[in-house]
């Protein structure tokens, strides 16, 4: 891949796993409805309400999750890559279709690369931040910890699908 | 973007009770994040979520003056919802009017024989 990105230790987050399945259902893991609400919100936390997934560059992200006590909170972003089985990369500085969103937030890009490696796939989400001040505040919301329990989740999730 | 598209965005910003409160309290002028998010026992990026689904709707629009963004009511959007919902009661108050008109016939033949 070419390096259009790059991983700042200081400002950004990865999280890397080894999947005991082919690209093929990981990817199908990250793209279906039905899928992304078995495993992207963690289970003792709560569960996934609503999915819109339109996946191409300009299409839609947005996942609502609800907590235990059945407060809801929307997850809104935009597409800006799909290559199957390779790459998946959003935003939430941008609302669906390009358009600049209002943000006061704590805005990422999340980048989702996959590669075949023998019968598994390297999954590896990254979090890319603005600025070291971001990156603290998503460590010490529960952002982060989420997001592993939730990459946990999908490892698990996606060995059921095989 | 098509219509149908737009009344999705406006309904889908209308499905959540924190949202509607928040316009039920920006109708009575504009107003803070940080006033908005007050009543709200949430973390202020939760909070700021549901926001940016209601500007992305358009049912609000927001200013930043310094550091302190202040949010309004737009009233436009709220006609997609209002002429949706009173497009289906015409529909039916129709179906209603000639259903009445159907059993008074049904009254008038059972009568005459």
């Amino acid at each position: 891949m070419s390096k259009q990105f790059a991983i700042n230790p200081k400002l950004d987050f990865a999280i890397e796993r080894f999947i005991d399945a082919p690209t093929r259902l990981v990817w199908e893991a990250l793209t279906k409805p039905e899928h992304l609400k078995e495993w992207y919100m963690p289970k003792a936390w709560g569960r996934v309400s609503r999915t819109e997934m339109d996946v191409r560059p300009g299409g839609i992200f947005s996942i609502d999750i609800a907590t235990g006590d059945g407060r809801e909170v929307p997850n809104l972003g935009c597409f800006l890559e799909a290559i199957p089985m390779e790459r998946l990369v959003w935003t939430s500085m941008l609302f669906p279709g390009y358009r600049p969103a209002v943000f006061d937030d704590i805005p990422i890009t999340a980048i989702i690369t996959m590669e075949s490696v023998g019968t598994g796939t390297r999954y590896v989400f990254t979090a890319l931040h603005r600025n070291e001040a971001d990156l603290e505040a998503n460590k010490s919301s529960g952002f982060y910890q989420g997001t592993e329990i939730a990459v946990d989740q999908l490892v698990e999730h996606v060995k059921s699908m095989k | 973007m098509a219509p149908t598209a737009v009344a999705d965005d406006v309904f889908y910003a209308l499905s959540n009770s924190t949202r509607r409160k928040v316009l039920e309290q920006l109708s009575a002028g504009p107003a803070t994040v940080s006033e908005l998010a007050a009543p709200f026992d949430m973390k202020l990026p939760s909070f700021v979520q549901h926001l940016s689904v209601l500007e992305r709707s358009r049912l609000v629009k927001s200013k930043k003056r310094g550091r302190v963004r202040t949010y309004e009511i737009a009233p436009d959007r709220f006609q997609v919802a209002e002429d949706w919902l009173a497009a289906r009661r015409q529909l039916w108050e129709a179906r209603l009017d000639r259903f009445d008109q159907y059993v008074k016939e049904l009254k008038e033949k059972e009568s005459a024989t």
